[in-house]
């Protein structure tokens, strides 16, 4: 069940530049998340910025009761957050939304983050490998400093690729050409991703080439997050009616009808 | 012991347990708030606006916080009259508060069949009134078309009062010259209840693509942003109609709801404070009812329209 709760903030770490992780108390939420579902913070204490924004649950930790959250600082919401102290009480919602599905069947999970996309990820990876799957991430970031998560997930005993743009820590390039290379030699069962429209899009293309299902977890604005709204919608395909090439589509709230969604039913248009 | 203060109210016959309704498009079809309030708690739901057919509603970007507000261009989308009827109602008419369905069309004969068709509906599902939304900027053809021009307005009020005996609640747009003629000719067209204000148009640009950030372009402004505006517009409609004021733009907390009842609202709306905190109503009214305790007021109705100028 979705909560609307004041959660103790236990802990805060800057862990790259701009890039802070949270820890809060939220025994509730710890129960029921599952990897992929989001919470939705008032990250301020009065009406500025007014609304509230949505960020993934990066881990749980459903003995100590805990949520991890890991963001970027990109504007006044998130800027806020991070000047929020240790012991404080954030309002928050959740948890929100539809979250992975790892099919039982699967064996080999690929899971792609891009920049900050990574946060949700580690929760994923967290019960693949729980489930008995074999993991594979890769990480794909502007520069060395900015490489998120990489000793996180390998603790959890994934396989970690990493790539820079910039060529400052391992493989040179883009994340979606290193994943290109690498499903060459170890073609998954189900590819995961979260990051920057324009590298999902190019994953999602990647992963139909190849007939793999791929899950996408998608951003919007949004304002309610709890579907009432109707402001955070993606195009999404009407699969019975694809007559005459013109693909038809539905408008989907991100929020309860996602964030994840199949790559393959995903409009990608802007 | 203190003596609990009377909240009840009425309005167009519409009775209320208290004075907060639910703006339309802020609440969806009420169940997705039923995760956080007791929905018996509310004096009354309005809905997201219907129209006969679904409808899609506008490309995304569909939303964009400004300061202290937020801009949306929604579009309208919606299930449509028949999944409204036979999905949504059901589960509302176990709540004991009344249900105010929104419409909106394209063209007047739209606007009359809806009505006609709710009518219809209303003698086995509870509807306790209909909200005509000639206000809406975010639609192409009717929407705020109809409620910027005195005729207009008449003719649509009239039209659809002539295919029903529900309640009828005009709602206004504040995009206009001067409201009070567009008040006037809606009470005249034997509308029950005056609501405003609908959104206030407005845009915002990204300085670095030099595109709106909207995909629509122009979007409706909500929020504390608007209260300001939307206080004056109801003091002048007050001093103009003699028919009940639902009073809404901005609303967050119980002083901003007091605020517009002094100034002529019978009773409010909440819009946008739904979003931001789910629970607002419910604040709202425990606010409200500490504030008459605390300035012994009696009876809720005192307050309204008593602005000492
Ligand atoms: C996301 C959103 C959707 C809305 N949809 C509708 C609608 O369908 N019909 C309508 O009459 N008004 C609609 N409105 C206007 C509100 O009902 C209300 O008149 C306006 O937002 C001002 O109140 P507020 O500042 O408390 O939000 C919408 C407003 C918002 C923010
Ligand atoms: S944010 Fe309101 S419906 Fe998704």
């Amino acid at each position: 069940m979705i909560l609307n709760i004041n959660a103790r903030i236990l802990s805060k770490k800057e862990v790259a530049p701009d890039v802070f992780l949270i820890s809060l108390l939220a025994p509730l939420i710890a129960q029921q998340a599952i990897p992929g579902q989001f919470i939705h913070i008032k990250c301020s204490k009065d009406n500025y910025p007014l609304l509230r924004r949505p960020l993934s649950i990066h881990r749980m930790d459903k003995d100590k009761g805990e949520i991890f959250i890991l963001f970027q600082v990109v504007g006044e919401g998130t800027k806020l957050l991070a000047q929020r102290a240790v012991g404080d009480d954030l309002n928050i919602i959740g948890p929100i939304g539809n979250g992975f599905n790892i099919y039982p069947k699967s064996q080999k999970i690929m899971i792609v983050g891009g920049g900050i996309g990574v946060a949700p990820l580690i929760a994923l990876a967290e019960k693949s490998v729980a489930e008995d799957k074999e993991v594979r991430v890769l990480i794909g970031a502007s520069k060395r400093e900015m490489v998120i998560g990489e000793e996180l997930f390998k603790s959890l005993g994934a396989n970690v690729d990493i790539s820079t743009e910039d060529g400052s820590y391992k493989y040179k390039g883009l994340v979606t050409d290193l994943l290109k290379e690498v499903i060459q030699v170890w073609p998954p069962d189900q590819i995961f991703t979260c990051g920057p429209k324009a590298i999902l899009r190019k994953i999602a293309d990647i992963a139909s080439s190849i007939s793999i299902n791929c899950q996408v977890s998608l951003e919007e604005r949004m304002g309610c997050g709890i579907g009432a709204c109707l402001g955070c919608v993606c195009k999404i395909k009407i699969k019975e009616k694809e007559k005459n090439n013109k693909v038809e589509y539905n408008y989907k709230r991100v929020c309860v009808d996602g964030p994840v969604f199949k790559a393959s039913e995903v409009i990608w248009d802007d | 012991m203190i003596k609990k203060p009377q909240l009840e109210v009425e309005v167009g016959r519409i009775r209320m347990k208290n004075p907060v309704m639910t703006a339309s498009g802020t609440f969806g079809y009420g169940e997705e708030f039923s995760p956080f309030i007791d929905l018996d708690k509310l004096g009354a739901m309005v809905l997201k606006g219907i129209t006969l057919k679904p409808k899609m509603g506008n490309p995304p970007p569909r939303i964009i916080e400004t300061p202290s507000g937020m801009l949306n261009a929604i579009g309208l989308q919606n299930v449509g009259l028949e999944v409204l009827v036979e999905e949504k109602l059901p589960y509302l008419n176990k709540f004991t508060t009344p249900i105010i369905i929104n419409i909106s069309g394209d063209t007047i004969e739209e606007y009359i069949e809806l009505a006609r068709r709710l009518d219809e509906v209303s003698q086995d599902k509870k509807i306790a009134g209909l909200e005509i939304n000639i206000s809406c900027p975010n639609v192409k053809q009717g929407g705020m078309a109809w409620g910027t021009d005195p005729q207009s307005t008449y003719q649509v009020v009239n039209e659809i009062r002539k295919v029903t005996s529900l309640p009828l609640i005009t709602k206004l747009s504040p995009n206009v010259t001067d409201i009070r003629v567009i008040a006037q000719a809606a009470e005249e067209a034997g509308a029950d209840v005056i609501s405003l204000i609908n959104t206030v148009v407005g845009m915002a640009i990204d300085i670095n693509s030099r595109q709106p950030k909207l995909a629509n372009i122009k979007g409706g402004l909500s929020g504390p942003a608007v209260k300001p505006v939307a206080l004056w517009l109801v003091w002048q409609v007050f001093q103009t109609v003699n028919i009940p004021i639902i009073g809404m733009g901005g609303i967050m907390d119980a002083q901003d709801a007091i605020e517009f009842m002094i100034a002529g609202a019978r009773v409010i709306s909440i819009g946008t404070a739904n979003l931001v905190n789910p629970q607002a109503t419910i604040d709202i009214i425990e606010g409200i009812e500490k504030y008459l305790i605390d300035n012994k007021v009696k009876d809720i109705n005192e307050l309204v329209g008593s602005l000492k100028v």
